[in-house]
């Protein structure tokens, strides 16, 4: 039998819906990936480089990687916080029904605030310490 | 005025119980320094901070569950979750997290010519003095002595675990890696005494590693300083002399320095002017007779899994003389 007798939603629906939710389920995690790089990234290039060269050198170079790492990442969590909103909330919704598609983005979204945030944390000990000490 | 005062200004009588870790020689909340100040108002304004948000949001709780009971419309509700659960928090967190990290730098500040290097050991702590432009340090332990009113730079690492030198009157908690050296600066300013203490756990007798600090005048601290470099004084009395033979017959030389004799093992503290210390092995005892005696007899069984044998064949004379010269190295 096709489909599903109570929902009336046929199986081939079923797999549209489902491989339109994986794409959406990769987007959720998308921006907290990239905080998990930026962290990763700028703490892991902070050791190595202070452990290399240490203050001696200068750590401008390092101040400056980090700050140009954290407009990226920044931007790419914007784009993606964008997107999320459009797939939340597109022009035509309805403000009661929030079906799957649309609780992805809502989700999506929320955590590409909180990644946001995150990176700016991140990133602010090099905004004030201006050593390797 | 620190809130301890401030608080027992307020209720001489009742409250010593609740106020028991806020005074006393060890206590962040009564700083003697510039960094140990930075932080204690970091502390207060924390605190204070602490206490608005609780009763801000309680008050709230109260407010809309119990006196004004009325249905928000959903804007109105996400609105509010939104000011007060993200935008909120996050300006709220984001500026505690650029206060604190505007302070960081001004605890590494560079320092005024003094540096103190300061080895962790197991368990007690060995204090290299350097003034400036010396090339050889005067070798102290297990007591840190800084002149008030400069910055004192001090380095610090560890021979076999890590350790971390804490005194929390004077600033924050810098640890000691084996194979690293870290900095720590300090800027005392009132003069007195304050209680150091290992702050990692580093093993058996970790609680048992603290220190005395000194913090003096200036002019006392180099006058201090040219003593402690000298070389130690010559026993004078009989018993004294006595000491000192124990001292060469049981081989004690060969893990601790006396400048000025045939004494140079470096495996222990330096001795030669343990007499002007003012505590026994690294801060549990005083320098006295008694504690001397408990302590060279019974080592172990005082600080679990010390490298000093416990010296429990000497009888009581013996322990006496050999005190009786320790004493004696003002
Ligand atoms: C195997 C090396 C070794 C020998 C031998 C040794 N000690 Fe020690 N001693 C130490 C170490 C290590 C400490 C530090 C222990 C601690 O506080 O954790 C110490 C601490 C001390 C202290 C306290 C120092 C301070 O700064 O407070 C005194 C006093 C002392 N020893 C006296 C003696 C005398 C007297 C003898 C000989 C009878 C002796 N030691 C033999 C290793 C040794
Ligand atoms: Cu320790």
């Amino acid at each position: 039998m096709k489909g599903d007798r109570v929902t009336g939603i046929s199986h081939r629906q079923d797999q549209d819906e489902f491989r339109g939710a994986t794409g959406s389920l990769f987007r959720i995690a998308l921006a907290p990936t990239i905080w998990a790089f930026h962290f990763l990234f700028c703490y892991a290039g902070a050791a190595v480089w202070c452990a290399k060269f240490g203050t001696p050198g200068g750590i401008a170079f390092l101040r400056l990687s980090i700050a140009g790492l954290t407009v990226l990442a920044l931007l790419a969590i914007a784009w993606q916080g964008w997107r999320s909103y459009r797939q939340w909330a597109p022009h035509d919704h309805d403000d009661h029904v929030e079906g799957s598609h649309r609780f992805l983005g809502h989700a999506a979204l929320l955590l590409s605030v909180i990644s946001f945030v995150g990176v700016v944390y991140v990133a602010m000990p090099a905004l004030f310490i201006g050593s390797c000490l | 005025m620190s809130i301890c005062r401030r608080i027992r200004a307020l209720h001489p009588v009742a409250l010593p119980l609740l106020l028991g870790g806020c005074d006393g020689p060890q206590s962040a909340l009564r700083p003697g320094g510039q960094d140990a100040a930075q932080l204690y108002l970091l502390f207060v304004v924390m605190l204070v901070g602490a206490v608005v948000l609780w009763l801000a949001l309680n008050g709230l709780f109260f407010y809309f569950t119990r006196v004004n009971q009325q249905q928000f419309s959903l804007r109105h509700g996400n609105r509010i979750i939104i000011g007060a659960g993200v935008i909120l928090p996050t300006v709220v967190v984001g500026s505690l997290l650029a206060w604190g990290l505007s302070i960081m730098p001004s605890q590494r500040a560079p320092g005024d010519g003094l540096v103190i290097r300061v080895t962790g050991e197991e368990w007690w702590w060995r204090v290299e003095y350097w003034p400036p432009g010396a090339d050889a340090p005067i070798v102290s332990a297990n007591e840190i002595r800084f002149p008030a009113g400069s910055r004192t730079e001090l380095r610090l690492t560890a021979r076999t675990y890590i350790h971390s030198l804490w005194i929390p009157s004077l600033g924050g908690k810098m640890d000691m890696i084996p194979g690293r050296e870290t900095v720590l600066t300090l800027h005392p300013d009132l003069e007195g005494f304050y209680r150091g203490q290992c702050a990692e756990f580093c093993g058996a007798s970790h609680a048992m590693m603290a220190f005395e600090s000194v913090v003096m005048a200036p002019d006392d601290f180099d006058a201090w300083l040219a003593h402690e470099a000298a070389p130690a004084s010559r026993p004078q009395t009989p018993m004294q002399v006595r000491g000192q033979d124990i001292f060469r017959d049981e081989g004690c030389g060969a893990c601790h320095a006396i400048r000025g004799t045939e004494f140079t093992g470096s495996v222990g503290p330096d001795l030669t002017h343990l007499a002007s210390r003012h505590s026994l092995a690294a801060g549990i005892m005083e320098v006295e007779r008694d504690d001397l005696m408990r302590w060279i007899a019974h080592t172990r069984d005082i600080k679990p899994q010390v490298a000093m044998p416990p010296y429990d064949w000497l009888d009581a004379e013996e322990l006496a003389a050999l005190a009786a010269y320790l004493e004696s190295l003002e």
